[in-house]
């Protein structure tokens, strides 16, 4: 697998098939004087704008801890949850357990007191 | 037989959705300035437009992924952000011409102020969305747009000389103007070969659940569809050149371009070309708010699609509900909306290359196409074209702005 061509910036299903999101950010985790690891894939907009500028990146987590979203995200899932990759990265979570529908959420909660939402 | 339908029917929404703000704007000034001279630039447009719609349809049917989102997986965040960015500021400076476009047509009708007509369109474009599924929205606006038709109806009756019409599909270089002649071909080949319809289209294709025996449903539909669709353009071009021509009329407005059905359709002639003008801008207009929360859905990998109920495609609808509402501000502060059409036309050749030429890689790419990939000479000749074409905008626009 080459992580960069294979995983980042496709799409992530969950165990159900359920869209996750893109591989927004690959986490590397740096231990001394060890080869770094792949951690894990990030989901959100903070890890996306991570990648453009730290200060974009930053503004998104402000943006979303005054918002309140921020708990759980980005999501994380570790490489260890994986299941398989093919032109979608299938992970062995449910997107139900990790935050990434927060925003999602948010605007559905308001989408569905309009009529014909259902 | 399903697909014969499917088929014809794609045909039929192809031609009633071919003409809006931008090509009826084009081809009326082009006609009434250099009479059928640049028929020849809506045959070609027209032709790369269903080259690279086939395209976007083959990646859609083989793949299952949509051009934008094809496109961050292959190129990554940082490319894609590029075109992204380009195509949604195009995409708002088009919608405010083509609701301002719609708005004129009514004001025609009722002789009210097209600004007081902005957000009403607006709000109903939002209720289709809102409300429809795709094919009410793709069929609904396509058959709605077969009134365009009246302008082939024109050209019908004005029994224009089969001669200079023909001469009309060879590139000649004009005997006067010859900037305006280059930036009118420029025009119109942004008005023709719009972003909005790739990936509406490849979106389309998606949304219907197109499948690799779809593929000649595809290339069909890209170019019977886009080609009769650009007979409408043409003959609004050849109406002009015909009626507005001889009277030297340059069409600086809507109002003026209507005057070229009045020696054919007498007191209709204001009423059917406000009905062609408006349901041509009004279905541009749905499918060009769609198509943001399209790619923006696609780009950030949200679930997406009209197919589904609202409340689980919460930030795909929020997405083009804001656009559509920055769209309507944007109108309602009052931009006259032949310029801002003739601006996003402009641009749009400009940005072609960086929305066509990751086309060219995907379309060779056999992860997105499979054993479907493009020859080397298509490959080559639709390069070449996008970029001759980019650099004719760059070097003919600021001539034409600094002339004008």
């Amino acid at each position: 697998m080459r992580v960069v061509r294979d995983v980042l910036d496709k799409a992530v299903v969950d165990r159900n098939g359920h869209e996750m999101g893109r591989a927004d950010g690959i986490l590397l985790a740096l231990d001394d004087g060890r080869a770094p690891r792949l951690d894990a894939i990030l989901i959100g907009p903070a890890a996306l704008g991570d990648r453009l500028h730290p200060a974009i990146g930053r503004f998104v987590r402000a943006l979303e801890r005054r918002l309140g979203l921020d708990s759980g995200r980005p999501v994380r899932v570790r490489f260890s949850d994986i299941e398989r990759v093919e032109h979608k990265v299938r992970v062995r979570l449910a997107a139900g357990e990790t935050a990434v529908e927060a925003v999602e959420q948010r605007l559905r909660g308001w989408i569905v007191k309009l009529p014909g939402s259902r | 037989m399903r697909k014969l339908v499917n088929l014809a029917l794609g045909i039929i929404t192809s031609i009633g959705g071919f003409v809006e703000v931008g090509s009826i704007s084009t081809a009326a000034q082009a006609g009434s300035e250099f009479g059928f001279s640049l028929l020849w630039a809506i045959a070609a447009a027209t032709l790369f437009l269903a080259a690279l719609a086939e395209m976007a349809g083959r990646i859609a049917a083989v793949s299952k992924r949509s051009m934008a989102g094809a496109v961050r997986e292959r190129f990554g965040f940082h490319f894609q952000i590029v075109p992204l960015g380009a195509e949604l500021v195009i995409d708002i400076l088009l919608l405010t011409a083509e609701l301002g476009g719609a708005a004129i047509a009514v004001k025609m009708l009722t002789g009210i102020g097209f600004q007081w007509w902005i957000a009403p369109i607006g709000l109903l474009v939002w209720l289709v969305l809102w409300l429809g599924n795709f094919s009410i929205i793709e069929d609904g606006v396509g058959l709605l747009g077969m009134v365009t038709l009246s302008f082939v109806v024109a050209v019908w009756r004005l029994h224009p000389d089969v001669g200079p019409l023909a001469r009309g599909f060879i590139p000649t270089i004009p005997h006067h103007d010859l900037t305006r002649y280059g930036f009118l071909s420029v025009s119109i080949v942004g008005a023709t070969v719009s972003p909005y319809l790739l990936n509406f289209y490849g979106s389309g294709a998606i949304e219907e659940k197109w499948s690799e025996q779809d593929l000649w449903v595809n290339r069909l539909t890209a170019f019977l569809g886009m080609g009769f669709g650009s007979i409408v353009a043409m003959g609004c071009l050849v109406t002009a050149a015909i009626v507005l021509g001889p009277q030297h009329v340059q069409v600086n407005s809507y109002e003026q371009a209507a005057r070229m059905f009045v020696p054919i359709f007498g007191r209709w002639a204001v009423t059917l070309f406000a009905l062609s003008l408006g349901i041509g801008c009004f279905g541009a207009a749905v499918e060009i708010t769609l198509n943001a929360g399209y790619v923006l859905g696609q780009a950030f990998g949200w679930t997406w699609g009209v197919e589904k109920r609202r409340r689980d495609v919460a930030r795909f609808v929020t997405a083009f509900s804001i656009v559509l509402l920055l769209g309507v501000c944007i109108a309602a502060i009052g931009f006259d909306p032949l310029k801002v059409t003739l601006v996003s036309v402009a641009l749009t050749v400009v940005i072609m290359p960086i929305i066509v030429l990751p086309f060219l890689v995907l379309m060779n790419d056999t992860e997105y196409v499979g054993e479907h990939t493009s020859g080397p000479i298509g490959n080559g000749l639709l390069a070449a074209l996008t970029i001759l074409g980019a650099l004719m905008a760059i070097v003919v626009i600021p001539l034409e702005l600094l002339g004008g």
